[in-house]
């Protein structure tokens, strides 16, 4: 029996535009297991990463609860929701974010800073996640302008992960790369999850869902189904056609 | 009545005479602060004691807390200041004349020895008024402002919270449901108003209950009369089926043919008549929408309009539902359970897998068992309904809209009474 990490009952999100009420999200019940790669999938509009800023608190429900280790997010305010989101969550997404005018190491330890004052044990923790993401220690000084979009991306990896999450939400985190540094990133996210971090990823590309070992089909606002895949290994077939099956299933 | 308007517009004015009497009353006292103009035979005063004792100012007349009527300083030739009366006077000729006091020579044998500066008080005086007219000016703001809210509070509990009470009222009567009395309130100006209006919605009542017993009363005389018909058309059969036995012509067993084949279609066309009582039904629509759960508390406090039970904590989801007919299911429990049992009712509101369940109880000992599966037949009533009138179609219609929402009505019998739980389905997709 795996720990539930974070559970949600109910969980809505609506949204008004234009006078006209959206539901976009529909009494979802979810629960979150740790050490496990979740993939969220689903066409355009389907609510993922509106789910995905839910679960993270980047954005609060409408309606429904959400708890994670026993403690009631949706009921916190925006400053208690900033501090639950430095603590315990780590974000990727598609647009890196890195801030041009730092260098790689001061973009990581600037997160790190939030939340633990030891720089020097940061320095070292980062270090760590630098040469686990296969950046040389040349390029930690560099500057964002001066690295390619994989290592950039993999640099925001370092950045979510420097505070030891719970959880890393990424949303669509191969979405603005091309097919090889694409790879890169996503061996990254696994070779983290193999170590036993949880992981959470918005995706509409197969071959990042692929890497999951749960995989959630979400189609306007609701879980339509959910196929468990178990660990991934690199060029297993019927890993592949199970979850192709199951996509043709869902109506991909 | 036309007392009470007379009134209404008094309270009206009162604050306002109220205010100009107070803005009034300061102007009055801002008038006897003294003008800033001096009093020319004071100045002189001044000027002469000045001149009369020039060389011992030290003397003990001006020693005293100043007898005279204004302020002053007494300077000599060069201006070197000689003597002051008070502090923060002008003690040079230049701040005199910026400060435009009055300057007055010192005369002693026909020469100019000093100046007697006499401090001109305009500004603080100025000032003092100024401060009398803000104070008053603020005071009739906050009057003006509590007025406002008086009458903003007054607006809202004698005619917004009325009307919308109506509004409320008049959504459900054009929904069909005409069991929920208008609570009528003889203090608001509508209330003779209100009270025709429920006079509206119990003619409209008893016209549907008089046309719903004529509709049973018609179905009863047709159920009686297919009967009866069923039985000569039988015998009619069983002759003709003799007769085509018996008969050895062909044009005989011809007619015997149609005969019987006649009786069968007038069979048949007397079970349609059975079967066509349904289609009154189709005519009310229901159209669910997203709504929140939330709104299940006004829902319920609608329907519950003797109070007899306090509304859980109600679990926050997306429900799938028809405002109004999920409003008329309530109505009908409640009102049930008001004319049936006339107990404390309890309402338990739980999530479930696939909805919401409301939960809704009395202690009127419920119904005997072997009718529970009846209950939500058409004209259907439990056997211990006494004497109160009721067409039977309340809980067959409840049960028709929780379905056709996509939910569902379980009538059952609890610990003290009946027991109802109105499934209501969650939005999914």
């Amino acid at each position: 029996m795996k720990k539930i990490l974070l559970k949600t009952e109910s969980l809505s999100k609506s949204f008004s535009s234009g006078g006209v009420l959206q539901h976009v999200l529909k009494n979802i019940d979810l629960e979150l297991y740790e050490g496990d790669f979740t993939v969220i999938m689903g066409a355009s509009g389907a609510g993922k990463s509106t789910l995905l800023y839910a679960l993270s608190g980047m954005d609060t429900p409408t309606l429904g609860r959400i708890t994670f280790g026993g403690e009631v997010i949706s009921d916190y305010n925006p400053d208690e929701l900033a501090v639950f989101r430095r603590r315990h969550c780590g974000f990727v997404f598609q647009q890196i974010y890195l801030i041009d005018g730092m260098s790689l190491m001061d973009n990581v330890l600037a997160a790190g800073l939030l939340v633990n004052k030891d720089r020097k044990a940061l320095a070292e923790r980062a270090g760590e996640l630098f040469r686990a993401v296969n950046i040389p220690e040349e390029t930690w000084h560099k500057f964002p302008t001066q690295i390619s979009g994989g290592e950039a991306q993999r640099a925001g990896i370092v950045r979510g992960l420097i505070n030891s999450p719970e959880i890393l939400y990424a949303d669509e985190p191969t979405g603005a790369l091309n097919s090889r540094t694409g790879l890169q990133v996503l061996d990254t996210l696994t070779e983290f999850n193999r170590r036993g971090q949880s992981v959470v990823m918005v995706t509409h590309d197969m071959r990042s869902a692929r890497r999951g070992n749960r995989i959630l089909y979400l189609k306007d606002g609701v879980i339509l189904g959910e196929c468990s895949l178990g660990a991934y290994e690199h060029g297993d077939v019927k890993r592949h056609e199970k979850l192709s099956a199951f996509l043709t299933e869902m109506g991909w | 009545m036309r007392k009470k308007y007379l009134l209404i517009i008094l309270w009206i004015l009162i604050p306002f005479f109220a205010e100009a009497a107070l803005l009034a009353a300061f102007m009055r006292t801002g008038r006897t602060g003294g003008g800033f103009l001096q009093d020319t035979v004071a100045v002189n005063e001044i000027a002469r004691t000045v001149e009369a004792h020039w060389g011992d100012l030290e003397e003990p007349i001006f020693q005293e807390n100043c007898p005279f009527a204004y302020d002053f300083t007494v300077l000599d030739r060069e201006g070197n200041l000689l003597w002051k009366s008070a502090e923060g006077l002008s003690e040079s000729i230049n701040a005199a004349i910026s400060h435009r006091d009055t300057i007055l020579d010192v005369a002693r044998d026909g020469a100019t020895v000093g100046k007697v500066i006499i401090h001109n008080g305009s500004e603080e005086d100025y000032e003092a008024r100024k401060r009398n007219l803000a104070m008053a000016l603020l005071l009739v703001f906050l009057l003006q402002a509590a007025v406002l809210l008086g009458y903003t509070a007054w607006i809202y509990y004698r005619l917004i919270r009325p009307f919308r009470r109506l509004k409320g009222f008049a959504e459900r009567v054009a929904g069909g449901n005409l069991d929920v009395p208008l609570q009528m309130d003889r203090h608001n100006l509508f209330g003779a108003f209100t009270e025709s209006f429920d006079i509206m919605r119990s003619e409209l009542r008893k016209a549907r209950l008089a046309e719903a017993q004529a509709n049973a009363a018609k179905k009863e005389l047709v159920a009686k009369l297919s009967h009866d018909i069923k039985t000569p058309v039988a015998s009619i059969k069983a002759a003709s089926e003799l007769g085509l036995a018996l008969s050895d012509s062909d044009r005989m067993r011809d007619n015997y043919t149609q005969i019987i084949r006649k009786a069968d279609q007038i069979n048949t066309l007397i079970t349609d008549l059975f079967t066509a009582t349904l289609e009154e039904l189709q005519q009310l629509t229901v159209a669910p929408t997203d709504i929140s759960s939330g709104e299940l508390a006004l829902l319920l406090e609608n329907a519950d309009y003797l109070h007899r039970s306090q509304i859980p904590p109600i679990p926050s989801c997306l429900l799938h539902a028809d405002r109004l007919r999920l409003q008329q299911v309530l109505d009908n429990l409640f009102a049930n359970s008001y004319k049936y049992a006339g107990t404390e009712i309890v309402v338990a509101i739980t999530r479930e897998k696939c909805c919401l369940a409301v939960l809704i109880e009395d202690f009127g000992g419920g119904v005997p068992d072997q009718e529970l599966p009846l209950l939500k037949e058409k004209f259907r009533r439990g056997s211990n309904v006494g004497d109160r009138e009721g067409a039977g179609l309340g809980l067959f219609i409840s049960d028709y809209f929780m379905r056709e929402m996509g939910g569902d009505l379980i009538v059952e019998n609890g610990a003290g009474g009946l027991r109802v739980r109105v499934m209501i389905p969650l939005s999914r997709a």
